[in-house]
């Protein structure tokens, strides 16, 4: 049932710079406008009422140095405000809590905390507690966010218990909002991992956990992990009912204004039913719904849906080092054969009724680094004339059962997912049906989540082609995927998501420039270059059957107004939001 | 009867270390890495930094030593820190008993209130269509795959009649202390819970009451002039009071296993579904205690079983 | 589900210890009277008939494989017009009643396979209890306790989610988890029996252990045990249904009546008629092996005369 599915994604999927493999993901292209958004700013809102977002899984915690999955994402978005946001359409750094400027040579950035911000104490909000954010990422043993600070000055030394604070976070002297971080080398991805990834945390409650003497224990069990009292962002924490529900209350000194909404409660449920359930009886306010519940909610006149791209993908994604068929797989063509082989079109429309769009190279339609040329890509559209030439070519030609065999060997491949989602289930058994049709001898093979990760980023090559999916982060920066150094390698101790084992160096080229370009060129425009090339490779390559980019399907009841979501972020207005009665 | 205490919680200590040694056995020598896990998608993790969460947990020593490590800790009250909540994972699993405990009295109390009357007049009824219609339940409540009724009982009550929530413990916004609403949302859950229960105990009724009237006691009483009904009804019941309290203890455990299934079907945040959703993420810590905590549970009850059954059956005091 | 070993140690403790050579014939004697069981044992039959020709009757009757799919046709209701959606299809187009017949084939020899495994277990450890007694017997006794003291489904699910095991070791691991409830009964039984003059005189001849044990005191105990079976079977098939449910235990695409009920919460909505036939499977299954189990037991009951009542 869905338990599997309840299943908590232990996964990094945070704010901005982060990449989260789903293990459920919805998601495709095409903003489409929202008449809700329009009609509401005509309106003047009524203040009082209650949201409740319905989620499948409980939160773990409210430390947003610790967060590491969706649902705690979410709460400790609302209770602590970021400094820098992503722009909710295009995923472009924009002013959030704190402005903020680069030095000419990109290694300072300065911030400056608005006058207004202050804690829900009354406290203004200051530089120090920037510093007391990344002060205890440095002292948690816990956090999965270390990596994302690494390149700020002293942040080492000060992980190693070799410095009394961090060298490179200064705060003027003048103006405690005021600060400087600086760099110990460019890199594109840079601020919205230093000021994207984490929260400033309130220096009077947490300043004690993250003194020199501090243990890591200190900050990770803290108790205001789960009970935080003091927060910048639109809504304080007022109960957390463990399995059920959190309820939060507005926060009157909200910087950018007191929401409209007295409460906000994130109720847990079961599963996606339970949540098209609720979203028709009207138990819950807005979330997102399968697909296969959007042609029953469409009838249900109380409600809107609004479609927008998502920001991830789910593929197929090939072992090329598998011994499987004789390594069939590490044959470009046969990889081609894969694509070519495929009806992706009808593959989306049984198991995202429709509710997709075919997906060719990494980067999706809603951010910036989506090739804009997309005729230089092959789209590859189903031709199964041309499969079956492909694998002639790669020399597999049919045997008397029908198998395509070559020296002798016969071209088998298991198709692994995680069992419990069960759209990828179908997918699974969706595409070994269509391999079949060219003589494969293909079959699905549903797995746990937690063994598939295990095998996938341990450098077992025990599996020949998984389906799996990417929520992709506001950085475009596809380096953990791609790049040659993330290949597994347990001779080397190297682990990564490099597992479909191909590696370019042209694409590893690529991806360096647009990470550190070598002339400091961190502009959209010289990235995408970059990223121009890198897709093409992927896209000639095909060490993942690209498969498709879902559409997210966001439904709210007709009485919230001023809910608009976006890929990037479906929360960045939430103070505006306000309940029609 | 002190000493009989005394010599049962003596015995509960080595089947307390084989619980023990069997749930860290299951847990850990389980194939899938939990920081692995943990850290699937999250950027820019190394090798050492996997290595370093690792030794964080206690997870990079040989397995006897975490072993002894953990049953040290775990004889100080400490069963760790979850590796998802980060927090202890004994207080974070009591914090979801009561609400298992609220549903498992419920039903227990569906099962008296409904399977004991049952079982008496299927007897005293014995042979006509009640008392076949009651026999048959006492299978057919066995045999019914708990789940599923609760999904039929979820299609029919809550999707096309919408008399019952077939979800959680409380509606959103209702007060802790709502009661009505409570009730609502326990009723499916309880009822589903109970079923093999009632028929347990309309077997045991039955059987005890035929036993009864075949005795010559109950003849007595006929000649004494003592109405018919006040004397089954106080002998089949203090008769029937041993079975049924040895029937408990298997039922106590039957309401723990069945409660993590139907804590999932009608979504009950209970220690089921809490240690359910643990075991899928591979947290450690939390099935451990969660194991521990309710065989513990489970051992205590039997004590309480014991002594009633040693109160009701004198022979067993004087042995 | 779980109270499968309470069930069996009910029916242990309802029946009596003495067995006799005439045990069979009696049963067997007034088991023919006993419609109810009958029926059962004729229905289980028939269920398993039908699911051993599955192959068959998806070749020549339905004309549609258990794997096929048609994404033109999901969510097909039930109807006549076309035979391999007699019972309606799926969300990939797969003809229900076709799986459901697959699905018997695998939920049975999970039951069945598990049974016969925890048959053999419970058996040998119990002989072994309640016959060599003193430290063998003292050992059992914690090992019991100590399993009994964790709930079996609760330890079960727990394992099937940590481990993820395929049918196989699902199978063996169902085995290895529910024999408590039939050793210890045999143990008692042996207990009972190893006084017997019969086993005394088998001692004074010299017969070894194993001989007495298996060929004067086992023989006694079978019938009891073939109850035992019949329920146990049918408990196993319980607890495998709620684990495939659950995503844990017969993965798809090979189908069995639990995991067709995965997706159920998913889409009972859209198609309720795909939620009802896999659990009345189940529970028929089930039903039929319990009424036999029954029937066996008083048949077998001296106390018990006639129409069983």
């Amino acid at each position: 049932m869905h338990h599997p599915r309840s299943r908590r994604v232990l996964i990094a999927a945070f704010a901005a710079s982060m990449l989260v493999a789903t293990a459920c993901t919805s998601g495709t292209p095409n903003t489409s406008a929202s008449p809700s958004a329009a009609a509401s700013a005509t309106e003047t809102p009524q203040d009082g009422g209650r949201i409740i977002s319905g989620s499948i899984s409980d939160i773990a915690t409210m430390q947003p140095i610790l967060v590491n999955d969706t649902a705690s994402g979410e709460v400790a978005g609302l209770l602590y405000a970021v400094l820098i946001s992503a722009d909710p359409k295009t995923g472009e750094p924009k002013p959030n809590l704190a402005t903020f400027s680069a030095s000419s040579d990109g290694l300072t950035y300065t911030f400056e905390i608005d006058p207004k911000a202050n804690w829900s104490d009354g406290k203004p909000i200051i530089g120090q507690d920037y510093l007391t954010g990344v002060l205890a990422v440095g002292k948690s043993a816990k956090t999965v966010r270390k990596s994302s600070f690494t390149t700020i000055q002293g942040f080492q030394d000060w992980v190693d218990g070799k410095a009394d604070t961090i060298s490179g976070i200064k705060i003027d002297s003048s103006n405690p909002k005021k600060f400087t971080v600086t760099l110990t080398k460019v890199t594109c991805p840079a601020l919205l991992q230093i000021a994207n990834n984490s929260y400033t945390l309130p220096t009077q409650v947490f300043g004690k956990y993250v003194t020199k003497a501090s243990k890591p224990e200190d900050i990770d069990n803290a108790p205001e992990n789960v009970n935080p009292q003091v927060v910048s962002g639109p809504f304080t924490f007022s109960e957390w009912r463990k399995g059920d529900q959190v309820i939060l209350k507005k926060n009157p000194n909200y910087f950018k204004g007191a929401p409209h909404v007295d409460e906000y409660v994130f109720k847990v449920v079961a599963n996606t039913a339970a949540i098209t359930a609720g979203l028709k009886t009207g138990e819950i306010t807005y979330s997102t719904i399968a697909a296969r519940d959007l042609a029953d909610m469409q009838t249900v006149d109380t409600v809107k849906i609004q479609k927008y791209s998502s920001l991830g993908y789910t593929f197929i994604g090939w072992d090329t080092q598998s011994n499987a068929a004789g390594a069939a797989l590490s044959d470009k063509r046969v990889r081609q054969a894969l694509a070519y082989g495929i009806d992706m079109d009808a593959v989306i429309k049984s198991v995202v009724f429709g509710e997709a769009i075919a997906h060719v190279a990494h980067h999706v339609p809603v951010q910036w680094a989506y090739p804009s040329d997309q005729s230089a890509l092959n789209p590859y559209k189903f031709d199964k004339n041309k499969a079956q030439q492909l694998l002639t070519d790669a020399g597999w030609t049919k045997g008397s059962d029908g198998i395509l065999q070559k020296d002798g060997k016969k071209f088998t491949m298991t198709i692994s997912t995680n069992s419990g989602n069960t759209e990828r289930e179908t997918l699974a058994q969706v595409a070994a049906d269509q391999y079949k049709q060219l003589g494969i001898d293909a079959k699905a093979a549903p797995e746990a989540f937690q063994g598939l990760v295990t095998k996938l980023t341990s450098g077992d090559k025990t599996l020949d082609a998984t389906i799996i999916g990417w929520s992709l982060g506001t950085e475009p920066d596809p380096y953990q995927i791609w790049h040659s150094s993330q290949i597994p390698d347990p001779a080397k101790n190297v682990t990564g998501f490099g597992f479909t084992y191909f590696k370019s160096a042209d694409m590893d080229k690529a991806i360096e420039e647009a990470r550190t370009p070598s002339n400091g060129d961190c502009s959209t425009a010289a990235r995408k270059k970059q990223y121009d090339t890198f897709n093409k490779i992927l896209n000639d390559e095909q060490p993942y059957n690209f498969g498709y980019v879902p559409n997210v399907l966001a439904t709210a009841q007709k009485s919230l107004q001023g809910w608009n979501p976006q890929p990037f972020s479906t929360l960045y207005n939430v103070e505006q939001w306000w309940i029609k009665k | 009867m002190r000493t009989f205490i005394l010599r049962r919680l003596i015995y509960a200590i080595p089947t307390l270390i084989g619980v023990s040694i069997i749930t860290f056995a299951i847990i850990r020598l389980s194939p899938g890495d939990p920081i692995r896990l943990y850290t699937f998608g999250a950027r820019d993790i190394t090798q050492e930094d996997i290595e370093a969460l690792r030794h964080v947990y206690g997870l990079d020593k040989p397995l006897p030593l975490q072993y002894l490590d953990w049953i040290w800790r775990v004889l100080h009250g400490d069963f760790g820190q979850s590796f998802i909540y980060h927090q202890d994972a004994a207080q974070l699993f009591i914090q979801y008993i009561p609400n298992t405990i609220q549903l498992a009295l419920v039903a227990l109390a569906i099962q008296l209130v409904v399977g004991v009357p049952l079982g008496v007049v299927a007897a005293l009824k014995r042979g006509t269509w009640v008392d076949n219609v009651v026999r048959v339940f006492g299978v057919a409540g066995h045999a019914i795959p708990s789940f599923w009724l609760g999904l039929v009982m979820i299609i029919v009550f809550a999707v096309q009649l919408r008399w019952l929530p077939s979800q959680g413990i409380l509606t959103v916004g209702a007060d802790q202390w709502d009661i009505l609403d409570r009730i609502k949302h326990m009723l499916m859950p309880a009822v589903v819970l109970s079923l093999t229960g009632i028929a347990q105990y309309s077997r045991i009724l039955r059987t005890e009451t035929l036993d009864v009237l075949g005795q010559d006691f109950v003849r007595t009483a006929h000649a004494k002039g003592l109405r018919e009904r006040t004397v089954i009804f106080v002998h089949a019941l203090r008769n029937a009071l041993i079975p049924v309290v040895t029937a408990l203890g298997g039922i106590l455990a039957g309401l723990i296993g069945g409660a993590l299934v139907i804590e999932q079907v009608f979504s009950w945040p209970g220690i089921g579904r809490f240690t359910f959703a643990a075991a899928i993420a591979k947290d450690y810590p939390i099935i451990e205690a969660g194991t521990m905590i309710s065989a513990t549970l489970l051992i205590i009850s039997y004590l309480l079983r014991d002594i009633a059954y040693a109160i009701v059956d004198p022979r067993i005091k004087a042995a | 589900m779980a109270t499968t070993t309470q069930a069996m140690r009910a029916a242990a403790q309802d029946t009596l210890t003495r067995p006799s050579r005439s045990l069979w014939s009696n049963a067997l004697w007034k088991l023919r009277h006993d419609r109810l069981t009958i029926a059962a044992f004729l229905v289980l039959m028939l269920l398993a008939l039908i699911s051993a020709g599955a192959d068959f009757f998806a070749a020549n009757i339905f004309h549609y494989t258990f794997e096929r799919q048609d994404l033109l046709h999901t969510y097909e209701k039930p109807q006549f017009a076309n035979l391999a959606f007699l019972l309606g299809s799926d969300e990939i187009g797969r003809s229900q009643v076709v799986r459901l017949l697959y699905g018997g084939r695998v939920s049975l020899a999970v039951g069945f396979v598990a049974a016969l495994v925890n048959l053999t277990v419970g058996v040998s450890i119990g002989l072994a209890a309640g016959y060599l007694r003193g430290r063998v017997d003292d050992l059992f006794t914690w090992f019991v306790t100590t399993l009994n003291s964790i709930p079996t489904l609760f330890l079960l699910l727990i394992f099937a989610a940590i481990w993820q095991p395929g049918p196989a070791t699902l199978t063996v691991v169902i085995g290895l988890l529910f024999w408590t409830g039939i050793s210890l009964f045999v143990r008692g039984q042996t207990f009972a029996l190893r006084e017997r003059e019969f086993v005394i005189a088998a001692k004074t001849i010299g017969a070894r252990d194993r001989r007495i044990m298996f060929r004067h005191i086992l023989p006694n105990i079978l019938p009891l045990i073939f109850v035992l079976a019949a329920i146990d079977v049918g408990g196993i098939i319980l607890a495998e249904s709620a684990l495939s449910f659950l995503g844990l235990g017969i993965l798809p695409p090979t189908p069995s009546w639990g995991n067709m009920l995965t997706g159920a919460t998913q889409y009972f909505v859209r198609a309720p008629w795909l939620v009802y036939p896999p659990g009345a499977m189940i529970f028929l299954t089930v039903l039929c092996l319990y009424l036999i189990g029954d029937g066996l037991r008083d048949a077998l009951d001296p106390r018990v005369r006639g129409n069983a009542g």
